[in-house]
C-alpha cells in the first residue's frame, strides 16, 4: 500500500512537470517572436534572442506602420469581420429560430436543403469560375457573402433554441397578444444570447484569420487583408527589402541609418504580433464562449 | 335558436381568423429563411453544375458550350505523376495526423483530467488553447521566427553542440518539411481538440470510479477500465470524421510553408496552382471532382461499418 502511495505521488509529480513543459511549449515561441518583433533587427542577425529584447527598439513596427497599404488593410480586415458577424448572425439566427418550429410546413425539405452542401459542394474551381461570372472576383463582397449562411451555425443555434427554450414560451405570449416578431426579438433573441455570443466569435475569428479567400478570389492591392499582407511578407522576402528602402527614403537621410536596422526577419515579426495582437487581447473573453460552444455541439452529437 | 346562430358566425369568424393568421405567421417564418435558402441556392448549388467542365475541355472565351469530352479528364489524370503524388503526399500527411495528431488531445485530456489544482488545471488549458485561436499564417510566421538560422533553434543546438555545429534551414530543407507539417499541426490543435474529450470525461458518473476502487483497481486500471470506455464513443465518433477527410489536406499550412526549396505538392495546393493561379480549369475541376467523391463514398463506407461494428454512427 505504502509503496503504491509513493508511486502514485511520484506519477503526479511527472504529470505536473509534463504539464508545466506543455505551457511552456505553448507559450515560449510567442514570447520569442515578440521579443524579436521588438528587438533591433541587425542585432538580431547575430542570434542570441530568447525571450526578451536585447536592444529594445520599436523602427520594426514604425517600418510596418509607414506603409499606407498594412493601415488600409487592417481597416479592411476590421470592417470585414464587424460586417461578416452582424450579418451572419442576422441571417443564421432567423433560420435557426425558424426551423425550430415543427409546425412550418416544409421543415424537413429546408432543412435538407441546407445540410447537403455539407456533404457535397462543387468545390474551388466551379465556385471561382461562379464568382467570374457574377463578378465577385476583386470585390469587398467575396469576403461577406459566401460565408454568411453557416450550416454548422445554424444547427447549433437550432438545437440551443430547442434545447433550453420551452415552446409554451412563445405559445403563451401568443395569447398574451404578442405578434410573431415580437416573441423573436423581445422572447427568444435575448434568450439565445450565450449561443449567439458563441457563434458571434466563431464567426468573427474565422474572419479574421482568414487568407485563403484572398489568394483564390483577390488580387487588387487594395483589397488585401491583414493577414494576405503577412503571408506576402513570409513568402516575397524581395517585397520586404523594398518596404525597408522605402521606409528609408521616406526618412530622409537621417532616418536612412534607422531603418536599415529593421530586417526581414525582424518585420516577420513584428507583422506576426500586429496580426496576432487583436486575438490575444480580446482572448480571455473568446475563450469561455468557444468552449461553451464545443460543448454544446457535444451535446448535440 | 339565436344563440345557436351567434355561436356558428363565432365559431365560423374565429376558424377564418385562425386560417389566416396561421398563413400569416408561416410568411414570417419563410421570410425568416429565405435569406438562408437563397444565399445556399446560390453560393453552394449554382457552383455544382460547373462540376461538369471536368467532363469538357473548358476554354474560358466559350464557357458551358466548350466541347465534351467525356471522362478523358478523369482518364488523363490517373496517368499524371503530379497527381499520383500530390494524392500520396495527401494520404501520407492524413495517415501521420491519424496516427499521431489524432490521439494526442485523448492522451492530453487523461493527463490533464489527473491534475489536482483547479487553478492550474484551469490555466494549462487557456494557455493550451491559445494557438487555436491564430491564422495558420501567423503559426507559420512564428516557426520561421524560431527556426531561422540565427533564430533559438539553432541557438539552443549550438549552445548544446558547442561551436562547431552546424546551423540548419528547417523551413528550406525538404526532408524536414512532413516533419515540421506533423509538429505545427500538432502544437495548433491539441489542446483545443481536447476540450470535447474532457467534456466527456467531466460527464463520467463518478460511481462507477469509486466501484472500481473498491475493487482495488489502481489509478492506471482506472483509467484503462472506466476513463477510456467511456470516452471511447467520443473517439470513434472523431475517428470517422477523420476517415472521411483523409483525401482532405490543410491548403492553409501546406501552401503557407511551401517554398522555393521545397517540392511538396497536395490535391488541395495542385487544385489551386492547375486552376486559379495557372487557369488549367477541367484539370482542377477534375481534381476536385474525384477527391469529392471518394471522400464522400467513404464516409458512407466508414459510417456503414462502425453501425455494424459498434453501433456509432453520424446518421
Amino acid at each position: 500500500m505504502n509503496k503504491n502511495n509513493v508511486l502514485s505521488k511520484f506519477w503526479g509529480w511527472i504529470n505536473v512537470a509534463f504539464m508545466v513543459a506543455m505551457i511552456l511549449v505553448m507559450l515560449l515561441p510567442y514570447l520569442h517572436v515578440l521579443a524579436k518583433a521588438l528587438n533591433d533587427g541587425t542585432d538580431t542577425m547575430f542570434g542570441g534572442i530568447t525571450f526578451y529584447p536585447r536592444k529594445l527598439t520599436f523602427v520594426n513596427f514604425s517600418v510596418l506602420l509607414n506603409d499606407a497599404s498594412m493601415i488600409r488593410a487592417f481597416f479592411l480586415s476590421v470592417a470585414r469581420v464587424i460586417l461578416c458577424t452582424i450579418l451572419g448572425i442576422i441571417v443564421q439566427f432567423s433560420a435557426a429560430y425558424a426551423l425550430t418550429r415543427k409546425d412550418l410546413p416544409g421543415c424537413k425539405q429546408i432543412l435538407l436543403f441546407l445540410m447537403i452542401p455539407m456533404f457535397f459542394n462543387g468545390g474551388i474551381i466551379p465556385t471561382y469560375l461562379l464568382f467570374v461570372k457574377v463578378q465577385l472576383i476583386n470585390n469587398f463582397w467575396v469576403y461577406v457573402l459566401p460565408g454568411l449562411c453557416t450550416f454548422y451555425n445554424i444547427l447549433i443555434i437550432k438545437s440551443y433554441i430547442s434545447a433550453s427554450i420551452p415552446e409554451s414560451i412563445g405559445e403563451s405570449a401568443v395569447i398574451d397578444g404578442a405578434n410573431e416578431l415580437i416573441i423573436l426579438f423581445r422572447i427568444i433573441f435575448p434568450l439565445s444570447l450565450p449561443v449567439l455570443a458563441t457563434v458571434a466569435l466563431w464567426v468573427a475569428v474565422g474572419n479574421w484569420n482568414d487568407w485563403s479567400t484572398t489568394l483564390m478570389y483577390v488580387t487588387k492591392e487594395h483589397l488585401f487583408t491583414l493577414q494576405y499582407k503577412l503571408m506576402q511578407l513570409i513568402k516575397e522576402s524581395e517585397r520586404i527589402q523594398k518596404l525597408i528602402q522605402e521606409a528609408a527614403i521616406s526618412r530622409d537621410g537621417a532616418g536612412a541609418a534607422l531603418s536599415l536596422k529593421a530586417t526581414p526577419e525582424s518585420l516577420v515579426s513584428a507583422q506576426v504580433i500586429v496580426t496576432t495582437i487583436p486575438i490575444i487581447i480580446v482572448y480571455p473573453f473568446l475563450q469561455k464562449y468557444f468552449i461553451k460552444g464545443i460543448t454544446l455541439g457535444a451535446v448535440k452529437s | 335558436m339565436k344563440m345557436l346562430n351567434s355561436t356558428i358566425i363565432r365559431i365560423i369568424h374565429m376558424k377564418k381568423q385562425k386560417g389566416l393568421g396561421k398563413l400569416k405567421k408561416y410568411v414570417f417564418l419563410y421570410i425568416l429563411l429565405l435569406p438562408s435558402i437563397l444565399l445556399t441556392l446560390f453560393f453552394s448549388y449554382f457552383p455544382m453544375p460547373g462540376l461538369l467542365v471536368s467532363f469538357m475541355d473548358y476554354d474560358v472565351f466559350k464557357g458551358f458550350n466548350s466541347p465534351w469530352i467525356g471522362l478523358d479528364n478523369i482518364k488523363e489524370l490517373f496517368t499524371m505523376p503530379m497527381f499520383l503524388k500530390a494524392t500520396f503526399n495527401t494520404l501520407y500527411i492524413s495517415a501521420l495526423n491519424l496516427a499521431i495528431a489524432f490521439p494526442a488531445p485523448i492522451l492530453f485530456a487523461i493527463l490533464l483530467n489527473e491534475i489536482r489544482g483547479d487553478l492550474f488545471k484551469r490555466f494549462v488549458q487557456t494557455v493550451s488553447y491559445l494557438p487555436h485561436f491564430l491564422s495558420w499564417i501567423a503559426v507559420i510566421g512564428m516557426a520561421h521566427s524560431i527556426y531561422s538560422t540565427y533564430g533559438i533553434v539553432n541557438d539552443l543546438r549550438v549552445s548544446i553542440g558547442g561551436e562547431g555545429t552546424e546551423r540548419i534551414m528547417f523551413l528550406a530543407d525538404q526532408a524536414l518539411f512532413v516533419p515540421n507539417l506533423i509538429i505545427l499541426n500538432l502544437w495548433k490543435t491539441v489542446g483545443w481538440n481536447s476540450v470535447i474529450y474532457l467534456a466527456a470525461i467531466a460527464g463520467i458518473d463518478s460511481a462507477l470510479y469509486e466501484a472500481a476502487s473498491i475493487d482495488g483497481a489502481g489509478k492506471l486500471k482506472q483509467c484503462l477500465c472506466v476513463t477510456i470506455p467511456c470516452i471511447m464513443p467520443t473517439a470513434v465518433i472523431l475517428f470517422i470524421l477523420n476517415i472521411g477527410n483523409i483525401f482532405k489536406d490543410n491548403f492553409d499550412l501546406i501552401y503557407g510553408l511551401q517554398n522555393p526549396f521545397i517540392d511538396f505538392e497536395t490535391i488541395s495546393t495542385i487544385v489551386y496552382k492547375q486552376g486559379i493561379a495557372a487557369g488549367n480549369y477541367s484539370m482542377a475541376t477534375a481534381i476536385g471532382f474525384v477527391q469529392g467523391l471518394i471522400g464522400f463514398i467513404l464516409v458512407v463506407l466508414v459510417n456503414y461499418f462502425s453501425k455494424k461494428v459498434n453501433d456509432i454512427a453520424l446518421w
